[in-house]
């Protein structure tokens, strides 16, 4: 699973509608997945992002890209340089999540991460 | 091989009799199924073809992952994300096209993302395995609900009752005509042996339930569908309503029903 996908899901448990996003990071094995740098997807992309999501995240123990440091406030789209967008483009989609958790804010409701593949099914009593 | 479709009725639970013929079989053809799905169907190509670069989708059902690369003149410019509930066939969907795919293994009646966070969704030979009309509206729901208010796109493919020449399938003498489609079961023969031996009473024969719409069945579902939301459906210039839902085009290709949809508000 890569991030980009991390800062999509939301937790979905019964009752859970605020404060659901995202999904914290635990007991997390990844590995790099080189993608093709795509400028004009993440421009697209940009207005979705989450800004303080995004830095978190960058932080996150897992990330291999030596330091991804990205600035404290988020550029405008027009002021965005190619080294940035470099960065973005390595938190969002090159980093692959193998196994970990993902654990809501909120409830504490846990999404496991198994063979790269996030599970969003919830058990019956589970469901909004 | 000529196969043929059976009636069925759904005499348990939609949920439980969804796992028993859907979830549960699709797990065990999932290798041999996958095979056999490659090429993507063109009115879907030439949906993803439209899209905007950066745009981000749902393929909610995506079994293998076939729609995942495209457009292919245009790789990596848009991200779809799949979703499915058979993890077997995920596996391949995690790798369609040689590439890194983001897939979720869920549900397609549940959110488990931001509302409206995409920018598109396509929902492709996947409504028809739920068994009940409510089941139906609420998948449809739920692929409202998951784009953009502004500006988000659907488009749903569902198997029809008018089947073309060209298919392979023989379906059942009509009976009379209600505007609710049929529930059937469509033989799923896998060529190689089974990956579950439990399965040794009957190992090469998986009868798949379906629900094949009739004409006007798929739009009414999403008529239904955004009344439940609390939107109206129509164009945002002939309405003074404030969100809303216009069908763009409906349709029948290749004994499947589509439709799609575009969100607005004003």
């Amino acid at each position: 699973m890569r991030l980009i996908a991390h800062h999509i899901l939301a937790c979905h448990a019964k009752g859970c509608t605020s404060n659901n996003f995202p999904l914290k990071f635990s007991d997390v094995e990844s590995q790099n997945a080189e993608a093709e740098f795509s400028p004009d997807f993440l421009k697209g992309f940009y207005p979705k992002i989450e800004w303080n999501v995004l830095i978190t995240t960058a932080k996150e123990k897992f990330i291999k890209f030596g330091e991804v440091s990205l600035p404290e406030e988020q550029p405008n789209l027009e002021d965005l340089d190619e080294e940035t967008l470099k960065k973005i483009h390595h938190v969002l989609l090159e980093i692959d999540v193998i196994t970990g958790k993902m654990s809501c804010p909120n409830c504490g409701h846990i999404y496991p991460i198994m063979s790269g593949i996030p599970n969003m099914l919830l058990a019956e009593h589970e469901i909004a | 091989m000529p196969t043929s479709v059976t009636s069925t009725t759904v005499n348990s639970d939609a949920e439980a009799y969804e796992e028993e013929h859907v979830h549960a079989i699709y797990d065990q053809i999932a290798s041999h199924f996958s095979s056999t799905r490659y090429k993507p169907w063109p009115i879907i190509a030439k949906f993803l073809d439209s899209l905007p670069s950066g745009s981000i989708g749902l393929d909610s059902g995506t079994g293998n992952g076939k729609y995942l690369p495209l457009p292919l003149d245009r790789p990596n410019s848009i991200c779809t994300i799949g979703l499915d509930r058979s993890r077997n066939l995920l596996k391949f969907a995690r790798q369609a096209g040689g590439k890194k795919r983001d897939v979720i293994w869920g549900d397609v009646l549940d959110l488990g993302w931001r509302t409206g966070i995409f920018d598109y969704a396509i929902s492709i030979a996947t409504i028809h395995h739920l068994a009940s009309s409510s089941r139906r509206r609420q998948a449809v729901e739920t692929l409202i609900r998951s784009v953009s208010p502004s500006h988000g796109r659907i488009l749903i493919y569902v198997w029809a009752v008018e089947q073309d020449g060209l298919s392979k399938r023989s379906i059942p003498p009509e009976e009379n005509s209600t505007g609710i489609g049929r529930d059937v079961f469509v033989p799923w023969i896998l060529n190689q042996s089974p990956e579950n031996e439990e399965r040794s009473h009957n190992p090469s024969v998986f009868n798949r339930y379906y629900h094949m719409f009739v004409e006007g069945e798929l739009e009414n579902l999403v008529q239904d569908a955004v009344a439940n939301l609390g939107m109206v459906v129509g164009s945002a210039k002939s309405s003074v309503e404030r969100r809303g839902v216009e069908i763009l085009q409906n349709g029948w290709e290749r004994s499947n029903w589509y439709i799609e949809l575009k969100r607005w508000q004003v």
